[in-house]
């Protein structure tokens, strides 16, 4: 069975490299990437929302997402929504600072005292928003150990979970006249496929579901969409079974 | 000592999830924190990414020196968009297969081998520029490519 992506909550940092701010940010985001949510984060370097492709951009739509900013600049918060979605929250560390009365963080490699205490609250507040954000979504089963207001603790370390070269599939449908790209069409059909199910009208529903989670269908278009949908599930077993 | 406005740009990468990114990063820190720091200047991806206008300028109007920490060519790219010419393109993987016997690990805290990586692509980038003199601008018929492994 093919895998489609789960919903995660993406964290974005700005990492501005000339300020040690941008060096905070790095830091508070790898601690909720690898330590203190590491099950229900995701990250993707901001760059690629211009430099990637399509499945890159589609990020902040698949995942809702949280941006980490140095200063009141606020790239990531706005390249994130000029270029892939709102996002769900945003932390700025220059005022974060402020608020708490942290002191000046310093040191562009090595952050100095200050800086440290600037990135354990920076990614306290960040650990808060993901569950904040995640309640509001969809909670994970109970039972789940990455549940959200379960702190995995420091020493729990994980792999960061790094979506660069992961790019979401998508797949170009014309609907009503219009090219649409459908999110993770690709993958949804495999699965199907793979399910080994026929492309019927009975289908159509169940496909439609699980477009559904990924992309927003217009009110009044799903008719429209479930057409070019099944339309292309059945060209899809078509051209697998030739393979 | 050169002001501000006419040093070398030097954008390295924003990866944040790989121990290449940290590489990137590490080396650019090294060229213009020890290395050459009355020469050049770090301009942070993010604001290129953002459109912010003092970052196109200064890589539109100075030589620049990209370093990218995969093969998605972020730093090279934005520049590009940006409006600016790499004098000289820099990636982390090339470095990486000409010194293999060094294997770059850690993302917060690069290990010491990921240091070295740096400080030897660090050392390639000092001598690039030193080739090319003060008076080069980086703009086409300068640009100098990373040797490859």
């Amino acid at each position: 069975m093919s895998e489609l992506p789960v919903r995660k909550v993406g964290i974005i940092a700005c990492s501005g490299e000339e300020l040690a701010e941008g060096t905070v940010t790095r830091q508070a985001a790898l601690k909720v990437l690898n330590a203190l949510r590491p099950h229900n984060t995701v990250t993707i370097c901001l760059p690629l929302f211009l430099a990637g492709g399509e499945g890159d951009r589609a990020f902040a739509r698949v995942n809702p997402t949280i941006t980490v900013d140095g200063c009141e600049l606020r790239c990531a918060a706005r390249a994130t929504e000029m270029y892939s979605g709102k996002p769900a929250a945003s932390v700025v560390v220059s005022e974060l600072v402020a608020e708490h009365g942290l002191g000046k963080p310093e040191g562009l490699r090595r952050l100095n005292e200050a800086g440290q205490r600037a990135a354990q609250a920076a990614a306290e507040r960040v650990a808060a928003l993901v569950d904040e954000v995640l309640e509001e979504k969809e909670r994970p089963a109970a039972g789940d150990e990455a549940a959200p207001g379960h702190d995995q603790g420091e020493d729990k370390a994980a792999e960061a979970v790094c979506s660069c070269g992961s790019g979401i599939p998508v797949k170009k449908l014309v609907i009503e006249g219009q090219t649409v790209e459908v999110l993770a069409l690709p993958l949804i059909l495999k699965r199907f496929f793979d399910a080994g199910r026929q492309p019927d009208e009975a289908l159509a529903h169940e496909l439609m579901e699980i477009v559904k989670v990924y992309n927003q269908v217009p009110s009044g278009a799903e008719g429209s969409y479930r057409e070019a949908v099944l339309q292309e599930y059945a060209a899809f077993c078509k051209r697998k079974k030739r393979e | 000592m050169r002001s501000k406005e006419q040093r070398v740009v030097i954008v390295p990468c924003s990866g944040i999830g790989k121990a290449f990114g940290s590489v990137s990063r590490e080396a650019a820190y090294e060229l213009c924190e020890s290395l050459r720091p009355d020469t050049t200047r770090i301009v942070a991806l993010s604001k290129l990414v953002l459109g912010d206008s003092a970052a196109r300028e200064a890589v539109s109007r100075n030589p620049a020196v990209t370093i990218d920490g995969c093969k998605r060519m972020c730093a090279s790219k934005m520049v590009k968009q940006s409006g600016g010419t790499a004098l000289y393109e820099a990636t982390v993987i090339d470095g990486f297969r000409r010194h293999k016997e060094l294997k770059p690990e850690g993302v917060a805290e690069l290990n010491e081998d990921g240091k070295k990586l740096a400080r030897l692509l660090a050392e390639e980038i000092a001598e690039t520029l030193d080739r090319a003199g003060p008076s080069r601008t980086g703009k086409g018929e300068n640009r100098v490519r990373t040797p490859r492994a």
